[in-house]
């Protein structure tokens, strides 16, 4: 038992999940003090001394079942299977043992022999087959198993180490006295269809069981794999289902940078000795200063502008980025968003009314505001905002542009976004394309890099959080 | 003391507290190892509760420290109590130069006060708070740290410091033992991730919204005389309510709120027009309301059409069970 969970832990721990030596000494104290008759019981137990994160349970409750149970629970799954298929063909296995049993009594021990293996199956009995198979697999060396194209071999080996081909044999054989000790016809029939079929459950359930040892072992692999390839994953070729799930990472991601700021804040609050408000709290006390108040710095939280290109190549980034900057609403006094594609339109409403998703939606689809299906023309939209807008800009402002500024040949009206630089804080461009390529064909991003105090390339999650948490600070 | 994880679900049941075996589980394995509890969830699942209801059913005596913004150790260990201490020196002014009538040099003065200066630094001086009254409390104690999420982790680390040993130490008076380890639950709402640290201090236990049957249960417990079929209705409406994506889910509080609600009103089950006007009971936003309007129609028509056929397929199970146990080999 000890050995198990030691080795469950491990398996934890491959798979992302911290258990620290202590918590796995908590488990072990904590089993000695439960009566373990409850499958239950003992999952609740290692859960709560060595899962100390909500996101964990998830990934715990898996490979529980994994390494725990749900080996078992497939056996008998595998049993029942077998049963009603017998059942349909009009055999009664309760009335076929029940006869084999008799039998079996009528004649002399020595005669039949059967094996473990084989009283096993013939017995069903379940937990002793459970143990008889992990031992096999043990000894064959299942834990080293890579790939799916080693679950045959792994299966193999795993079956001749339990020796199934020669249950098999004994229970034909099983038949066979069966008969001369005057069995009828059709039950010997059926005795042979039931050692047939107990093979073939064996079968199925030793390659289940390595399927199994297969996803234990690389559970990690897949799950790290499906988080780490999310964030680098470029914007441009996201399925729609990889779009929901970015959304959750989006939000996790957002979380944390909130978390950040929280204690990034925090450390700017002591400053210097408020002699004013010392002598008031001290009042009480005679004006002896025995509590001291101190002066707080405060920090500017930034005002944002953004400027979205929602046409179609640079939809994703204006999606996630709008998503980000809309989760961490109170890390800014202000955010005013704009979308274009040619013309220039305000979304900033329609996120105070409909809910995050929805405004997300709706702001990319042109809200109403503007024609999306129009052809990119930056020049045209940033004289728009220059035009109607540029009293929105002060000196504590950030504008925020995601474009990836091919204009279509049209003008670029750099001017413009010359204006909107003097008059803001920062002007930060994000662009989906490697810089390589800007300036490049219809590419006027050469044109704007002089007004724009950061431009950065932003293809995926991993890029954008990072602006995101440089824009806060 | 309990002995048993099933003690402990009856014993919380008879104070209304209906609780998972999981749960259940968890306490149990905290009073006997004694070791803190971090128990986390949604709002309104019943975290603070659960520590208020052991503390009844053990016979300990609850203490409690509300965790915030800016809490530091003054407010939760304990205090000088700086008026006091001002206060005793006016008085004893006279005992004072009485003290000092004498001497012979300042050197000689300050020595003769400093004999008796701990005097003023003596517990007769310190306001305990609640961590210090629970580590000195004679009676058996249950520390209830709630919502330490709240709190800044200067304070949490400090927290870690009295939850592995507990002992305080005061510089001026020495260090004091805890007479009676306390039982210690702390709660959080994962507003901030607590550190590592903290967490490989405690038994972990997240309270998740409760299954149907669960809830059943506790709105039977906690509202007496309810009806058993509109406890059903409720349940069900909230089950699904929590299953859109709402900004905040209806908890059991509000489960419970809405279930009070309904029965002061001689409601005996729920129709469409009667959710309508008592839905800001169970959803606290507008756009959440709104949300649940619009598929409020389908949640209780679904109810509603899922009644008849509910029975048969039931009934159908119960006669295939037998002939799929009687089909394993035994």
């Amino acid at each position: 038992m000890q050995r198990k969970i030691v080795e469950f832990t491990n398996i934890l721990r491959k798979s992302g999940v911290r258990v620290s030596v202590g918590e796995s000494l908590d488990a072990f104290s904590a089993l000695d003090s439960l009566d373990l008759d409850e499958r239950t019981l003992f999952r609740d137990a290692l859960r709560t001394t060595m899962i100390k994160r909500a996101e964990d349970i998830p990934t715990y409750d898996q490979l529980f079942d994994l390494y725990w149970s749900g080996f078992y629970d497939n056996l008998r799954g595998a049993f029942d299977e077998m049963g009603g298929d017998l059942s349909g063909q009009g055999i009664d296995l309760d009335q076929l043992m029940q006869q084999i049993k008799d039998m079996l009594e009528s004649m002399d021990d020595g005669e039949v022999n059967l094996s473990d293996l084989a009283q096993a199956l013939l017995t069903a009995d379940l937990s002793r087959l459970e143990q008889m198979i992990r031992d096999a697999a043990e000894n064959a060396g299942a834990s080293n198993i890579e790939n799916m194209l080693q679950i045959g071999f792994f299966s193999r080996r795993v079956q001749e180490q339990l020796g199934a081909e020669g249950a098999a044999q004994e229970l034909r054989d099983l038949a066979e006295q069966m008969r001369q000790a005057g069995m009828s016809e059709a039950d010997v029939q059926a005795l042979m269809d039931v050692a047939g079929q107990l093979q073939e459950v064996l079968r199925k359930v030793v390659r289940n069981y390595m399927e199994r040892e297969l996803q234990k072992q690389n559970f990690d692999y897949i799950e790290k794999f499906r988080r780490e390839s999310l964030l680098e994953k470029s914007f441009y070729n996201l399925s729609e289902e990889e779009v929901k799930q970015m959304r959750e990472v989006v939000t996790r991601l957002a979380q944390r940078i909130k978390n950040v700021l929280s204690i990034r804040r925090r450390r700017l609050k002591r400053g210097k000795l408020d002699i004013h408000k010392t002598l008031r709290r001290n009042m009480s006390h005679g004006g002896i200063p025995f509590e001291l108040t101190f002066k707080q710095r405060k920090k500017d939280r930034p005002k944002l502008v953004i400027l979205c290109d929602v046409s179609s190549s640079v939809a994703n980034v204006s999606r996630f980025m709008l998503q980000f900057v809309y989760s961490l609403q109170e890390a800014f006094t202000k955010i005013r968003a704009f979308v274009f594609v040619a013309e220039l339109g305000e979304v900033t409403p329609i996120f105070k009314d409909c809910e995050i998703t929805d405004a997300i939606e709706q702001a990319l689809n042109g809200g109403d505001v503007i024609n999306p299906y129009t052809r990119s023309n930056f020049g045209f939209a940033f004289h728009h905002f220059w035009q109607n807008h540029l009293a929105a800009i002060d000196r504590r402002t950030t504008v925020l542009i995601l474009g990836d500024a091919r204009n279509n040949y049209n003008d670029a009206r750099a001017w413009c976004l010359r204006d909107i630089h003097n008059k803001a804080k920062n002007v930060v461009w994000l662009n989906p394309e490697s810089p390589g390529a800007w300036g490049f064909g219809d590419s006027v991003m050469h044109r704007y890099l002089p007004y724009t105090d950061v431009a950065e390339e932003c293809r995926n999650l991993r890029q954008l959080s990072k602006i995101v948490d440089r824009l806060l600070l | 003391m309990f002995d048993s994880v099933e003690k402990i679900q009856t014993e919380l049941a008879a104070k209304q507290y209906i609780c998972s075996k999981n749960i259940a589980t968890v306490v149990y394995l905290a009073e006997k190892l004694m070791k803190p509890v971090l128990v986390e969830g949604p709002a309104g699942v019943g975290k603070t509760d659960l520590a208020k209801v052991v503390a009844a059913a053990t016979g300990r005596e609850l203490i409690r420290l509300q965790c915030y913004e800016g809490l530091d150790e003054a407010k939760a260990l304990y205090e000088w109590e700086y008026s006091k201490q001002l206060l005793y020196t006016q008085i004893l002014k006279e005992k004072f130069t009485e003290i000092m009538q004498g001497a012979t040099s300042l050197r000689d003065a300050a020595d003769r006060v400093g004999a008796s200066d701990s005097v003023f630094f003596s517990e007769k001086f310190i306001v305990p708070r609640p961590l210090m009254k629970a580590i000195t409390n004679e009676r058996p104690t249950l520390l209830l740290i709630d919502e330490v999420d709240k709190s800044d982790p200067e304070f949490e680390a400090f927290l870690l410091e009295v939850l592995s040993d507990f002992q305080v130490s005061v510089p001026e008076i020495g260090t004091i033992e805890a007479r009676e380890i306390p039982l210690v639950f702390l709660t959080s709402n994962d507003a901030r991730e607590m550190t590592d640290a903290l967490k490989r201090r405690c038994l972990h236990l997240f309270i998740d919204f409760p299954d149907e049957e669960l809830e059943v249960r506790i709105l039977d417990a906690k509202i007496p005389g309810i009806d058993k079929r509109l406890a059903e209705e409720v349940v069900r409406v909230v089950q699904q309510l929590r299953q859109l994506d709402l900004k905040k889910s209806p908890s059991i509080s509000e489960t419970l709120d809405w279930a009070r609600a309904l029965t002061v009103m001689n409601a005996s089950e729920l129709d469409q027009e009667l959710v309508n006007d008592t839905l800001n009971v169970v959803l606290k936003y507008e756009g959440d309301i709104k949300k649940a309007q619009g598929e409020l129609g389908r949640l209780i028509q679904k109810k509603t059409a899922e009644k008849p056929t509910e029975e048969a397929p039931v009934a159908e199970e119960k006669a295939v069970e037998p002939a799929a146990k009687k089909a394993i080999l035994h």
